[in-house]
């Protein structure tokens, strides 16, 4: 166990690490997200109906969020095995008794950590930039927050065996932006299927609580069952696809650049 | 004598993506390798060298045979067979060049599940071993090419293995580094008792380093000896021969014919005979024409000789 800790400590800190170092590279990322925030903000003031505005823009905010949380956090993982494979770095970290897929969980768990402290921050930006303020009440979002980040690691594995395969993964990743935008802005209310999709129920129970005031006291069963769910299977799914992407690439040599 | 590795009958082939065409890579490779014992996997370009490399970590499931470390499969017992062993397996390129150095140490070691705490002295006693001490706050991509081989060295180190596998550790390295490398390697095998597995087509690191050779040509095995032994056995044979003169288009035939392994530089004859009596056959062709000879001269021997000369057998046979 304390081993599982250092492996998660050293990866969360080399993602601190490569992130401060290309600072100037982290900090347009975020002035574009913002500066495409303050695109749809006035959007909504100028085209939407002025007496739902500000539910529209809460709604934007929620949906905007979790878009740029999941995105960033599942193309990271993306890049960085491909990128690695390429370097000849990727196969060092299979030298590790750790086995990759801890050291794959304690990197994805590291992006997922500075990626949601930075996410915080362009929330309260966001707020502050519209005076919309949300219902926070980290009481009730942070366990859903939790499942829904199962669900989100079940994809970042599945991404990061796909990536191992598939050398010339990026033309994926631009796709994957736009299926996740489907996944965090359409409301279950409008395609209810998609409540199978990975991390949808998460998202949209976290915007009953921040828009509609729910409390975890207003959700059915049924809510809790659909979210647990979600997150075991995706994360169940993801490891395995993840695991049978790594021995075939065993297989075939392709841990490496060649 | 105890084996640590135990290569057995291990066989990969690759199958191209595009034209679907199989590639095989090793084929029925079998060696062993002895606690403490520094072998020097040898081969030339695509001989197969990483490809046996890569199965001996796990890192590749061979199609056939198999390989066990410490008594643990490769492939079934991968992560306890991993406890046994680190490689260096790209050089440089198995560092993050846009961390520094104490970075890199330190994210390696952590991977292996070390604490803050348990790294410390390891890492510190590496720098001063390597000679990294002033370096350690420098990025990678500013350090010396030199300097890379030796930190990604050093990463190997980190976990205190038993066996070290290299691959190509002085490739691409000035003549002056290539020594640093090398002396490095030596202590670290001479004072450290570790078993260390060096690919290479660098002939001095193997006649340097090395106690054993296990030379490998299309994926195969074609000698598996001590290095001194090997040595020996050529240098009976090897002769050069200064003529003053050309020989005759006939004399070349007879000489094809009889030692086709001959070879020329300039008016120099190079051939190796099996038995020392084959002298006099060769004086015979060359007498023929009355050829002039200059001097006679047993080569030199050294260990590029004796693997070119190895190759050359294999590729005619
Ligand atoms: N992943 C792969 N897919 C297809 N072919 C491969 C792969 N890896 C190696 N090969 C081929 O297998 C053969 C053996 O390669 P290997 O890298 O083991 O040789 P090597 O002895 O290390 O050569 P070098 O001295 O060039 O490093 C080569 O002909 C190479 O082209
Ligand atoms: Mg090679």
């Amino acid at each position: 166990m304390t081993t599982l800790w250092n492996v998660i400590r050293v990866n969360t800190k080399k993602e601190y690490v490569e992130m401060k170092r290309y600072f100037a590279n982290t900090l347009s990322l975020l002035l574009t997200f913002y500066i495409i925030f303050l695109a749809m903000f006035f959007g909504i003031q100028v085209i939407g109906d002025p007496a739902e505005a500000g539910a529209n823009t809460q709604f934007i905010i929620v949906n905007y969020i979790f878009w740029y949380f999941a995105m960033m956090t599942l193309q990271s993982i993306g890049w960085t095995v491909s990128d690695e494979a390429m370097r000849g770095t990727l196969e060092q970290l299979y030298m590790s008794p750790m086995g990759a897929w801890r050291i794959l969980l304690s990197r994805l768990s590291g992006m997922i950590f500075i990626h949601f402290l930075i996410v915080i921050l362009l929330l309260f930006l966001s707020m502050l930039t519209t005076g919309e303020w949300l219902n926070l009440n980290p009481a009730a979002t942070i366990p859903i927050l939790l499942l829904t980040i199962a669900s989100m690691i079940g994809v970042g594995f599945m991404i990061a065996g796909l990536s191992i395969i598939f050398k010339q993964i990026s033309a994926f990743l631009q796709i994957l932006q736009f299926i996740i935008m489907g996944l965090t802005f359409v409301p279950l209310s409008v395609a209810p299927y998609l409540i199978a999709a990975p991390f949808v129920k998460g998202v949209d129970m976290t915007r009953q609580i921040m828009i509609h005031n729910y409390t975890l006291a207003d959700f059915s069963i049924s809510d809790y069952s659909w979210l647990i769910a979600n997150a075991v299977v995706y994360g169940i799914i993801g490891v395995s696809v993840y695991l049978a992407c790594e021995r075939y690439a065993m297989k075939k040599g392709l841990l490496g650049h060649y | 004598m105890d084996s640590i590795i135990k290569v057995d009958g291990i066989r990969k082939i690759y199958k191209m993506r595009k034209t679907k065409e199989i590639f095989v890579a090793v084929d029925d490779v079998s060696f062993e390798v002895e606690k403490g014992e520094i072998l020097g996997l040898l081969g030339p370009n695509g001989a197969g060298k990483t490809t046996t490399i890569k199965t001996i970590c796990g890192l590749l499931v061979p199609d056939e045979g198999a390989v066990t470390i410490n008594g643990f499969d490769s492939v079934k017992k991968r992560n306890k067979a991993l406890r046994h062993i680190s490689a260096v397996l790209e050089g440089n390129r198995n560092l993050y060049w846009r961390m520094t150095v104490e970075e890199n140490l330190e994210y390696f070691a952590g991977n292996r599940g070390m604490s803050r705490k348990a790294m410390k002295p390891h890492i510190d006693k590496l720098l001063e071993q390597f000679r990294l001490k002033e370096k350690r706050q420098e990025l990678v991509n500013k350090l010396s090419r030199g300097m890379q081989q030796k930190l990604a060295i050093a990463v190997a180190m980190l976990a205190d293995t038993d066996v070290i596998l290299l691959d190509e550790p002085t490739l691409g390295l000035d003549v002056e580094t290539g020594y640093e490398v090398r002396e490095i390697l030596r202590s670290i095998a001479k004072k450290e008792g570790k078993t260390i597995i060096i690919s290479t087509h660098d002939m001095p690191v193997v006649q340097d380093l090395c106690e054993r050779t296990v030379i490998i040509n299309n994926g195969r095995v074609i000698a598996d000896e001590s290095v001194d032994h090997l040595l020996q056995l050529f240098k009976t044979s090897a002769y050069q021969i200064s003529l003053k003169e050309p020989i005759t288009d006939e004399q070349q035939e007879m000489l094809k014919f009889e030692f086709p392994l001959h070879s020329w530089k300039g008016l120099d004859l190079q051939v190796s005979l099996e038995e020392e009596q084959e002298i006099y056959a060769l004086m015979d062709i060359l007498k023929r024409n009355h050829t002039p000879i200059e001097t006679i001269n047993r080569t030199e021997i050294n260990f590029e000789k004796v693997f070119m000369q190895l190759v050359k057998e294999e590729a005619a046979s």
